[in-house]
């Protein structure tokens, strides 16, 4: 088995599976054996060590793989055969090509690096070991995810990422509300994996339908090098599957990467603690979706509808998530809609028909938001855990390092370039995916180029997301106020006196959820009611922060990630955009179906159309901005003009959401309850206890309990059979 | 050279008769004395197929397995009647100390 | 011939023994027939070359189980001769005629169509300690090892049933 170099990908595998068990095995253990202190070193370390070894490894085959002519970049290793059934074999293969290595490379690296900084953040965590086995396991299910060389082994990683991501977001389960955002993010995806699963059947099914004139013989149905050459063959001739196995996919997509109808997860999954937000939320699992649009491409290319469905779902989640954060006040709430934002751009790219480019927007936003994501959890660690940007400002006086990194965040994310010259690192993707979206002619249904209309969404989506990013970096580290010091001091029993009368109304509003509205949301909290909690917490505990607090600077394993993913967010996208590296490096398997999609518009100085938006949205930001925190979006809710209200609270989309789900399901549920459970299943169930325990009264009476009885039985059982035996003998040998 | 059916004849009589005994007899002990009669004739029956007609085989290796596959269910047949009956008769006393009586009959509280 | 004569005196006094052990009302002497019924056993082991089979037979049988069997008769006073007499039932009945009917089917179905085997196939020595030790610990090793792992949960298993106070 173990013959090549290749062959060390089972290491890359192993490691962290490694860790996980060693963690969940062995990991309170050590921190009891140890003490805390030196107990969570250890298991720090144990936790860093094997993702940044499976990193390493990682380059090494990247690199040699890097050198094999391109036609040669695919290598399938086998480790075992997994579901061998007549029709379908689904055997545990990794595939080791250009997409699957840039995976491992982000999710390893990146990974690494959070590995790192969850070390200190997490520092005074009392369950230190548990949080790593989650965190291990799901570096491990994501590698599988992305490893795996049929949609089987991608649904065990996708489920084993849903799982560890529930596991995380709920990590502090004993309050109840984190609780229920990871039911939220669990029910919701849920959606998502039954659109998958429809999609993968159907896959199978239409491809082992045409069995014969496919010659695959041995049946791995879901094998990528199967579905892809021919599903090619097989969906030309049936435009109306293509689309149907397009869109049942990309509903998985959505679930996984959070675009429009089923995003509602991704923002309350910011209750779990920062590292995961940066790793899980931000730069991996979401990131899942995508990889799987560009891993399937060839079934997507093959229809346009669906193209041009997942084009302007990017586009519409984009614009809608970009608009959210401008309402939000909590740090990580923001990051978490431009991160919903930005993965509306790579679908945008995927359905424009430039794959290549969601996955380098996948890459560099990897980089600069693990590095936003990072950052803000180290305000948050520096400001005692509160996440109101309200009660910050002027915090890089404090936090030189985070907020130098931050603010290479906030400018990468926004796309800032020096025309033609130098760019950071999301200029150069999201100007790959503005341009081939612009230019392509994929995307088109009814005659509309939905492409287009999406290109120049995002373009304004653009700016309004260096608008937002400068928002967030101005109330942060900017102005001239540190308005941490209005705070009434702890332990006293002031209130604010800007909120006085909003803390009332939400407590009364929470007492009456309280009374009548609790049964209906059991699950989970719709956005509003979150609030409302939030507000009520902010005003009981009302953290740690006191008037006197002063910030320091973080310790060193939280800000070395951060300076490393500085570089790369400055560097990265330079680097992979030179002689168009990133786009050789993917491009193989890229584009059987259409074709090259050209990221040059023809006639659009895009160059300078997208430096304009980010310059623009920039300087917009900080003319607002620029003076600190306005009263329009101070404490007083009602002094917010109308539309930062509705922002706030997603436009009510979330409430609608889940009054329809959790209502409208209550009532469908109640009516299936009458009406087909109380009377026909109970009917059957009930109908056939009651005729087991008729026979079985029937047979009751031959249980005597003598045990002599059982034996003569037995006996008499086994002279019977021995007779039957003899008379099918005799008569089998008379017959002959 | 005594026939084959004649080892297993006695096998047979001294099965049945243990089976008899499993039905007949009252007494634990003695049905448990009736189930090591019928395990031994089914070790004479193994033996007496080892001895006379090792089965078919592909090659001298498995041969030699074959001839002796019979002595060896013999020795674990053996193996497990010894740890029956320890753990048998085991039983047997603590139910005679829990009741004072060990009737098979008056065992019946499994009664459907 | 002589080989005919011993084998038949042999199995009639195994079969006997057998009979014993179910026809006699007090468990002592049932007891005591079978201890007859497996020593000749292990005679007509003997008379099939499994020499060592024979011996364990006497060793194991013979001696510790009967042993065992002995003790607990004695211990538990099974063996006054009016305990547990048996009663008029017509299980005894069915039972005899169920065995009867087992033996003769058996008998007539399997055993006589096989009466053209006279001869040996085994080899000689196939019952030597030398031939049943090299099988036993080189194929058998596994299912050896878990025949003592299971003696050893009956010991554990009769200890603590027997035991008054754990």
């Amino acid at each position: 088995m173990f013959n090549s170099t290749y062959d060390l990908i089972w290491l890359v595998l192993g490691l962290p599976l490694v860790g996980f068990l060693v963690h969940a095995l062995f990991g309170k253990a050590i921190i009891d054996l140890l003490g805390a202190r030196l107990g969570k070193k250890m298991v720090g370390g144990l936790a860093v060590l094997p993702i940044a070894t499976a990193f390493a490894i990682g380059i090494g085959l990247t690199y040699q793989l890097a050198q094999s002519p391109p036609e040669a970049r695919n290598v399938t290793l086998r480790l075992f055969d997994w579901i061998t059934i007549k029709s379908l074999s689904v055997p545990f293969e990794v595939l080791i090509d250009p997409l699957s290595m840039t995976m491992v490379l982000i999710i390893t690296g990146v990974g690494a690096l959070i590995h790192l900084y969850a070390t200190g953040y997490m520092s005074e965590e009392r369950d230190y070991a548990r949080f790593f086995t989650y965190l291990n396991l799901f570096i491990a299910f994501m590698l599988v995810l992305v490893l795996g060389n049929n949609l089987g082994l991608l649904f065990i990683g996708w489920e084993g990422v849903g799982l560890c991501s529930y596991l995380l977001i709920g990590f502090w389960y004993k309050d109840i509300a984190n609780a229920k955002a990871a039911n939220k993010a669990f029910i919701v995806n849920r959606v998502g994996d039954w659109g998958m699963t429809l999609g993968m059947f159907l896959i199978v099914a239409v491809l082992a339908g045409n069995l014969d004139r496919l010659g695959v013989k041995d049946g791995r149905w879901l094998s990528y090098d199967v579905i892809l050459p021919n599903a090619v063959n097989v969906l030309r001739d049936h435009p109306v599957a293509a689309t149907i196995i397009a869109l049942l996919l990309f509903i998985g997509a959505c679930g996984k990467s959070a675009q429009f109808p089923l995003y509602l997860w991704l923002p309350d999954a910011m209750a779990g603690p920062t590292p995961v937000s940066a790793l899980i939320h931000a730069a991996t699992m979401v990131t899942a979706g995508v990889f799987m649009l560009n891993r399937l491409h060839v079934l997507f290319e093959l229809s346009p509808l669906a193209s041009a469905v997942i084009a302007c779902v990017g586009a519409f989640t984009a614009l809608f998530a970009a608009l959210i954060a401008f309402g939000q006040t909590d740090i990580k709430k923001v990051l978490a809609y431009s991160t919903v934002s930005q993965l509306g751009f790579m679908f945008i790219a995927c359905g424009a028909g430039v794959y290549w480019a969601g996955m380098f927007h996948v890459t560099t936003h990897a980089f600069f938001k693990a590095l936003l994501f990072l950052g803000s959890g180290a305000v948050i660690h520096a400001m005692m855990h509160d996440q109101d940007m309200r009660n910050y400002g002027r915090l890089l006086k404090y936090l030189p390092i985070t907020g130098a990194a931050m603010i290479v965040g906030w400018l990468a994310i926004s796309g800032i370039s020096i025309p033609y010259v130098f760019g950071l690192a999301g200029y150069y993707s999201k100007e790959a995916i503005l341009g081939g979206a612009l230019a392509g002619q994929h995307a088109v249904a009814n005659g509309t180029n939905y492409g287009l209309v999406s290109g120049w969404v995002g373009l304004g989506v653009a700016a309004l997301t260096a608008m937002y990013m400068t928002r967030m970096t101005y109330l942060t580290f900017f102005g001239k106020q540190e308005r941490w010091r209005e705070l009434p001091a702890h332990g006293l029993h002031e209130t604010h006196p800007s909120h006085e009368s909003q803390i009332v109304h939400a407590r009364d509003a929470h007492e009456n959820y309280g009374r009548d509205g609790h049964a209906t949301a059991d699950f989970f909290y719709s956005e509003s009611e979150m609030a409302l909690r939030e507000q009520l917490e902010n005003e009981d505990h009302h953290h740690h922060l006191n008037p006197d607090h002063t910030p320091r600077e973080v310790s060193i394993s939280m800000w070395f990630p951060l300076v490393v993913l500085a570089l790369l967010s400055i560097f990265g996208g330079w680097y992979l955009e030179r002689n168009e590296l990133f786009k050789e490096w993917i491009s193989p398997g890229a584009s059987p179906v259409l074709g090259e999609v050209s990221i040059h518009p023809q006639g659009i100085q895009l160059v300078w159309l997208s430096f304009a938006a980010a310059a623009g949205g920039i300087f917009a930001g900080i003319l607002i901005y620029g003076r600190g925190l306005s009263e329009r979006e101070g404490w007083d809710l009602s002094k917010w003009n109308p539309f930062r209200r509705a922002a706030r609270r997603q436009f009510y989309y979330d409430d609608a959401m889940v009054g329809a789900a959790v209502g409208g399901g209550g009532i469908f549920a109640t009516g299936l309850w009458r009406w087909f459970d109380a009377a026909v299943v109970d009917g059957m169930v009930n109908g056939v206890g009651y005729l087991a325990a008729g026979v079985g009264g029937l047979f009751r009476k031959l249980q005597t309990g003598y045990v002599r009885g059982y034996a003569l039985l037995m006996f008499a059982g086994a002279l019977g059979f021995l007779g039957y035996f003899v008379w099918l003998i005799s008569r089998t040998a008379v017959g002959q | 050279m005594t026939p084959l059916w004649q080892y297993l004849a006695l096998g047979l009589f001294m099965f049945t008769t243990g089976a008899i005994g499993v039905v007949v007899r009252r007494n634990p002990v003695v049905v448990f004395m009736c189930i090591e009669l019928m395990l031994n004739a089914v070790n004479l029956t193994f033996l007496a197929f080892a001895r006379y007609s090792p089965s078919v085989t592909i090659n001298a290796k498995n041969q030699v397995q074959s001839w002796m596959a019979g002595q060896m269910m013999v020795i674990f047949v053996m193996a497990v009647a010894a740890a029956e009956v320890a753990v048998g008769l085991g039983i047997i006393m603590a139910i005679y100390r829990l009741r004072n009586e060990v009737d098979v009959d008056e065992m019946s509280t499994l009664r459907g | 011939m002589s080989n005919q004569i011993l084998f038949w005196l042999m199995a009639a006094v195994a079969a006997m023994g057998a009979v014993g052990v179910v026809a006699f009302n007090n468990p002592v002497r049932s007891a005591l027939s079978l201890v007859v019924n497996f020593f000749v056993l292990a005679f007509i082991y003997f008379s099939l070359n499994a020499q060592l089979l024979g011996i364990t037979q006497i060793l194991v049988y013979t001696g510790a189980i009967m042993v065992l069997f002995l003790f607990v008769i004695m211990l538990l006073n099974l063996g006054a001769p009016q305990a547990l007499q048996e009663k008029r039932d017509i299980k005894p009945l069915l039972g005899l005629i169920v065995g009867l009917g087992l033996f003769g089917i058996l008998l007539s179905q399997v055993v006589m169509p096989l009466n053209f085997v006279t001869r040996s196939m085994a080899r000689d020595d196939f019952g030597t300690p030398q031939a049943v030790g090299k099988t036993l610990f080189t194929n058998y090793v596994w299912p050896f090892e878990i025949a003592s792992v299971l003696l050893l949960v009956g010991i554990v298993g009769s200890i603590l049933l027997a035991k008054r106070r754990i």
